[in-house]
């Protein structure tokens, strides 16, 4: 929070208890009459509150706290602590400035963590979201080939999408979505997608990206770009950056730019933020210590 | 820091361990004969699990190993997070509805109360939706067949690689619901986190298990 206080993020403090359970993985329960959930997400909690509270909305905030999630597997913790900042505004022009303003707070957050050392994956949701709207795939097949990609999976890809008149357009561009997560090459490999032109300010603004972020990366950080990186893809709408420790099994951050939240719930805001996972951090400490500084 | 490798015990491990055989990353032999529960293999800091289907995919997303071989039908099973990064081709069967010998589909599809014995409940249930039916799953472990033959369901779901035990116990396949086979699995954050060192050993595993 210091370091986001430093940058003039101002902390926010959305409630525990959500009046609105749309998300099937919160906790959920009857208040009297209504029903309502302990808060799984502080980006659609504040998103709420700016709404309700704020007829302009601050454009730096940060926030930090628990949140509650339902887990596949009975032994996964269902709370979880984080922290994290989130920059609102009003001019699209304003954008690439903001970007580069988070992924500069991301690419310090090893250091502040105490990290020895991190990879920080740089991934783009249109690039899987474009494609599938051209071709105007229906929402459960979509859904399909995001899981399917999700798990770098080409075979379920080509599962998915069978009997589809784009199948063979769509699974060559998951081929290169796929390519192992690299630098320059894999977005010289984007070139050959059927979908290279469609996808051409993507592709600049990655390449943009990585020019602009390169240089200002300190010594214990990897920058790699991750094509197929479209987990949240229904809510991220361009690029998004994720936060590894060597040998982590899960990310330690996670963020990108959400520009439909706003829109969506009536005001014409942009925003990007990312969200530090503190629990997944301090289990890191625990099982390997050896991936921190000592002092 | 040694990587784990899981591969499964039983039919998929029959044939793939001797695809495995001089390659860098046959097993030992010798450790293989005793109760040793890592297997070093030929290549040095790389180490293989042998390990029950059903359990392994829970060592690969948790981190333990940091690549597998599992089946499509436990994966497709269980809810857990890995990646899941070749159809290996191995252990290739198709997951049908069976029943005795004259019942059709239609038939069952007439039936008001249809019970359907099973150890691929997720499966199932997932093909009954697309189908827009409904049954009453009895869970069994093994030996399904017998369910039908001994009136504790009316069909059944299982895995048929070619038909004879079904053949043998009066059964026949009605309606063929999926594919399955092994598949090479990752663990996300191993592979995300250290492409440089998982991917290459991917890599080495799809081209020994993967047939031309």
């Amino acid at each position: 929070m210091e370091m986001m206080d430093s940058h003039g993020y101002q902390e926010l403090r959305p409630s525990l208890v959500l009046r609105e359970p749309v998300e099937e993985h919160s906790i959920r329960f009857f208040d009297e009459d209504h029903l309502v959930a302990l808060r799984w997400d502080f980006t659609v909690a504040l998103a709420r509150m700016l709404l309700r509270r704020f007829p302009e909305p601050p454009r730096r905030i940060s926030y930090a706290g628990d949140v509650f999630r339902r887990t596949a597997q009975s032994w996964e913790p269902m709370e979880h602590v984080e922290v994290g900042c989130e920059h609102i505004h009003l001019d699209p022009a304003d954008s690439r400035e903001v970007d580069v303003e988070l992924a500069c707070l991301m690419m310090s957050l090893p250091s502040v963590l105490g990290l020895k050392g991190g990879i920080l994956a740089l991934g783009h949701a249109a690039l899987l979201r474009r494609p599938m709207d051209a071709e105007a795939l229906p929402k459960a097949l979509s859904s399909r080939l995001v899981w399917a990609l999700e798990r770098r999976s080409l075979h379920r890809a080509a599962e998915a999408l069978a009997d589809h008149p784009a199948a063979e357009r769509l699974l060559a561009h998951a081929e290169t979505l796929l390519v192992e997560p690299d630098g320059e090459a894999s977005l010289a490999a984007l070139g050959h997608s059927p979908y290279a032109i469609l996808l051409e300010e993507e592709r600049a603004h990655l390449q943009r990206a990585l020019t602009a972020l390169t240089p200002l990366l300190p010594d214990n950080l990897i920058l790699r770009l991750d094509l197929a990186d479209v987990k949240g893809l229904d809510f991220y709408t361009g690029p998004t950056l994720r936060l590894w420790a060597p040998g982590a099994q899960q990310e330690l951050a996670a963020g990108g730019r959400y520009d439909s939240l706003f829109p969506d719930l009536g005001r014409p805001w942009y925003a990007a933020g990312f969200c530090v996972r503190l629990t997944r951090l301090l289990d890191l400490a625990e099982t390997r210590p050896e991936l921190f500084e000592t002092e | 820091m040694t990587i784990l490798i899981a591969l499964p015990k039983g039919r998929i491990a029959d044939e793939l361990l001797p695809m495995l055989a001089h390659t860098a990353l046959a097993l030992d032999e010798r450790a293989m004969k005793s109760r040793v529960l890592c297997i070093p293999t030929a290549t040095p800091g790389v180490e293989a699990l042998l390990l029950k289907g059903s359990d392994l995919p829970r060592y690969v997303a948790g981190g333990v190993a940091a690549l597998g071989v599992v089946g499509s039908d436990t994966l497709d099973e269980c809810e857990v997070d890995l990646l899941e990064l070749a159809d290996l081709q191995l252990g290739v069967c198709r997951l049908s509805l069976c029943a005795l010998q004259g019942i059709s589909l239609e038939s069952l599809r007439r039936k008001p109360h249809l019970r359907i014995a099973t150890k691929y409940l997720r499966m199932t249930r997932a093909w009954l939706r697309s189908e827009e039916l409904t049954a009453e799953l009895v869970p069994l472990q093994s030996s399904v067949e017998l369910a039908p033959i001994l009136g504790l369901a009316d069909a059944i779901v299982d895995l048929v690689q070619t038909g004879s035990t079904l053949r043998a116990h009066g059964l026949q396949e009605i309606q063929v619901m999926g594919r399955t086979s092994a598949r090479l699995v990752a663990s996300r954050g191993a592979y995300l986190s250290e492409p440089g060192r998982i991917a290459p050993l991917a890599r080495l595993l799809t081209s020994a298990l993967l047939k031309p």
